[in-house]
């Protein structure tokens, strides 16, 4: 067999690892010698089609010399054994510098594509692209050129829209309308570049749309809208020797739109910024309401009750006097359908705060029954739950059991009679007090609504009484972690209601 | 000790009638009594001797209730017992937890009225920090905002659990009996029971103490009464 040293023609004799990138440095210097003087000006580089066209000459006529030189040298020899050997040795070295020549075009056609490729697919992931420098003026350069124009655009666009969006993120609401429109308005003169640029709040069809003339500067224009409602117009020139594409007018279309977002936003927020301060001048201008009334109501009635007592207190005639005792009365009563007015407001306001005390809820119950001072009546009071203590606001406490009392002996019979249980629910630490009365007890109709508001037992109502007092007992009960219910119609027995209190069984020291 | 002197009260109140009768009412019951119809001459009379406490509306023209009580304790810790027709949900009232000691809602009752005037005139001499008390690492007292902080946890008092905690703060370290537990946390009128306070301090420490079962600061001492200590004394 031959070797590679004895095959003429060789373009270069220079023993090599890579016969192919040989080939290929070959090829590039052939192409430099065919066309020494590159038309675009990027070093030494020649355009892809002249080292194409060089490298299919070089790989075309190689095979053919080199066929050609060993069938001349075979001719030198009449052993027809060494032409044989010859020839079949011309045939290899052809195939040879074939393939050689083909590697060396697949791989000078490859290389800039490559490079292309790779370029284009960093664009599409939305990566910045650094221009790819080709040589030459054919198709592939152009594609270069065209690349990099466009890596370029998508480049100044990814900034315009980075700065749009930091832009629409730094909009607070709570500047107002007026503050947003004119930061809109310098920030799109930044974004894009304008030389000039305002936000005008008027209606876009009022403002003209100017004519586009070359060589002055461009102007551009996007509507503000928000839903379906246009807020205004943003207008403004671009430098004469900028370009203004369709995706420029999408972005400023998109930075419009934003800005119409943030613009509603501000206004919506003035809106509820306002009726903020109105609910709070509102509740301001209720608890001073409320305040007066109780303070006018209750001064004079305070007056009254201490009278009263301190001419009880004087002298053994006025204590014993009932028409005396019935103006304490009446001036208590009063006072407590205030409080109860007063509660009914707080409840509906959700400002009640009940304090969690300790109670002992006995003496309680008997303390607002001598306060109804209710002589006529037969009280009865039945404890067993000794040592146990109700867990209750105080004052609410002592509204539940007024309201609950008052009840009973305004609803009871004939012979007025009105019972108190108070039993312990140990298992579940809660104490029960049933107040009974002897009356007609609650009627069918009546029992689904008792506990509504302006509701008065329908028959028996005698007209005095609020119809808050049974709606009020069990919100506050239900506040302070209770509840208060009427008790199914028993024998003998009138309207039986029920109230239950977190408990603390009786407790020994430590 | 001072112990046979008459208690001086002032009266500030701007409905003269009740004045009156009001100033009569303690007078009848041993106290010496001055009132003044607003707070600017409440104020003067200030200027010419403390009283050992004051009963104070809230509304009156001029320096209303608020403003004045807290002109006073910024200058004297003097107790204050705030007679209001405002009831005490209103927002108002619950402002007046930091200056007042009480809150009485008129019309008052007068054995009520009475029974809360001598509960506060029992913690005279009581001094615990108008600032927040340290007791250790996992509990401070507040108790001027009716408040503790309990392992970086703030937890809101009762009215009564706060009398009870001041009583036992002003003897820090020292056993309080149950008997002087109840007449500080409750008013005569209450008739309250030894069980009252048993109840009460089992349920204080559900909010003070980081272990209810193991307390290191508020502690039972069997037979007598309770004692607060800080976490530093408890070795």
């Amino acid at each position: 067999m031959t070797t590679p040293d004895e095959l003429p023609g060789g373009p270069d004799r220079t023993a090599g690892a890579d016969p192919a990138a040989e080939a290929g440095r070959a090829a590039r210097a052939a192409a430099e010698r065919a066309e020494p003087e590159p038309r675009r000006g990027h070093g030494l580089g020649l355009s892809f089609r002249v080292l194409l066209t060089a490298g299919l000459i070089v790989a075309a006529v190689l095979p053919v010399a080199a066929f050609g030189g060993i069938v001349m040298a075979a001719h030198l020899y009449s052993d027809s054994r060494v032409m044989v050997t010859l020839l079949v040795a011309a045939i290899v070295a052809a195939a040879f510098f074939g393939l050689l020549g083909a590697a060396v075009v697949v791989a000078g056609l490859t290389a800039p594509l490559r490079r292309i490729t790779i370029a284009v697919e960093r664009v599409a992931a939305g990566e910045s692209s650094p221009p790819i420098h080709l040589s030459g003026d054919d198709e592939l350069a152009r594609l270069a050129e065209s690349h990099n124009r466009i890596a370029a655009e998508a480049g100044r666009r990814n900034r315009e829209l980075g700065a749009l969006l930091s832009a629409i993120a730094g909009y607070n609401p709570a500047q107002g309308t007026e503050a947003l429109a004119s930061r809109a308005g310098l920030d799109a003169c930044a974004i894009y570049g304008l030389i000039d640029c305002r936000l005008s709040l008027v209606d876009p069809a009022t403002v003209p749309t100017e004519e586009t003339i070359p060589g002055d500067p461009r102007p551009v224009r996007a509507e503000v809208r928000a839903g379906g409602d246009a807020l205004g117009v943003l207008t403004g020139h671009l430098p004469a020797t900028r370009a203004w594409e369709r995706a420029d007018q999408d972005l400023l279309d998109l930075f419009a739109s934003e800005v119409g977002v943030a613009l509603r936003n501000a206004e919506l927020f003035g809106q509820i910024e306002s009726q903020n301060a109105r609910l709070l001048e509102l509740d301001a201008t209720k608890d001073e309401f409320l305040r007066s009334v109780s303070h006018n109501l209750q001064t004079p009635l305070t007056s009254i009750r201490a009278y009263v007592d301190q001419l009880r207190a004087v002298s053994d005639e006025a204590a014993s006097d009932r028409r005396l005792q019935i103006v304490a009365e009446q001036a208590d009563r009063l006072t407590r359908l205030v409080r109860q007015l007063l509660t009914v407001t707080r409840l509906e306001a959700g400002v009640l705060r009940p304090e969690a005390e300790v109670i002992a809820v006995g003496p309680r119950v008997r303390r607002a029954w001598e306060a109804l001072n209710v002589a006529s009546v037969t009280f009865e009071i039945r404890d067993e739950a000794r040592g146990w203590l109700a867990v209750a606001d105080p004052d609410q406490l002592d509204q539940v059991l007024w309201a609950l009392l008052d009840n009973a002996v305004k609803y009871g019979g004939r012979d007025g009679r009105v019972e108190v249980a108070i039993r312990a629910d140990a298992a579940r630490d809660r104490l029960h007090v049933t107040i009974a009365d002897n009356g007609p007890g609650v009627s069918e109709a009546d029992r689904t609504r008792l506990f509504t508001r302006f509701t008065r037992g329908g028959t028996q109502a005698s007209g005095d009484g609020t119809g808050l007092g049974l709606y009020v007992s069990r919100q506050l009960l239900r506040a302070m972690g209770g509840d208060l219910w009427l008790e199914p119609a028993g024998d003998g027995r009138g309207a039986a209601f029920t109230l239950s209190l977190p408990g603390e069984s009786p407790a020994d020291e430590g | 000790m001072l112990e046979n002197r008459p208690r001086r009260i002032l009266l500030v109140d701007d409905d003269t009638s009740l004045l009156v009768v009001l100033a009569e009412q303690l007078r009848d019951d041993g106290y010496e009594v001055a009132t003044a119809r607003d707070g600017q001459e409440a104020l003067r009379r200030l200027e010419a001797g403390w009283p050992d406490l004051i009963l104070l509306d809230l509304m009156m023209p001029r320096v209303d209730g608020l403003a004045l009580a807290r002109q006073i304790k910024a200058e004297a810790d003097l107790p204050i017992i705030v007679l209001s027709a405002i009831d005490t949900a209103d927002s108002k009232a619950r402002l007046l937890d930091e200056v007042a000691e009480d809150y009485v809602t008129k019309p008052y009752h007068y054995p009520e009225l009475r029974a809360r005037i001598q509960r506060v005139l029992r913690r005279l001499g009581d001094r615990i920090p108008r600032q927040s008390l340290v007791l250790g690492p996992n509990l401070t007292l507040d108790l001027h905002h009716r408040s503790a902080t309990v392992a970086g946890t703030e937890v809101q008092l009762t009215p009564t659990e706060s009398r009870l905690l001041h009583a036992l703060a002003a003897n820090l370290g020292e056993t309080v009996a149950t008997e002087t537990l109840i007449s500080r946390g409750w008013a005569d009128t209450e008739e309250a029971e030894p069980s009252y306070v048993w109840v009460s301090m089992r349920r204080l420490r559900q909010k003070i103490e980081v272990d209810p079962d193991r307390p290191v600061h508020l502690l039972t001492v069997r037979g007598i009464g309770y004692r607060l200590v800080s976490s530093r004394d408890d070795t």
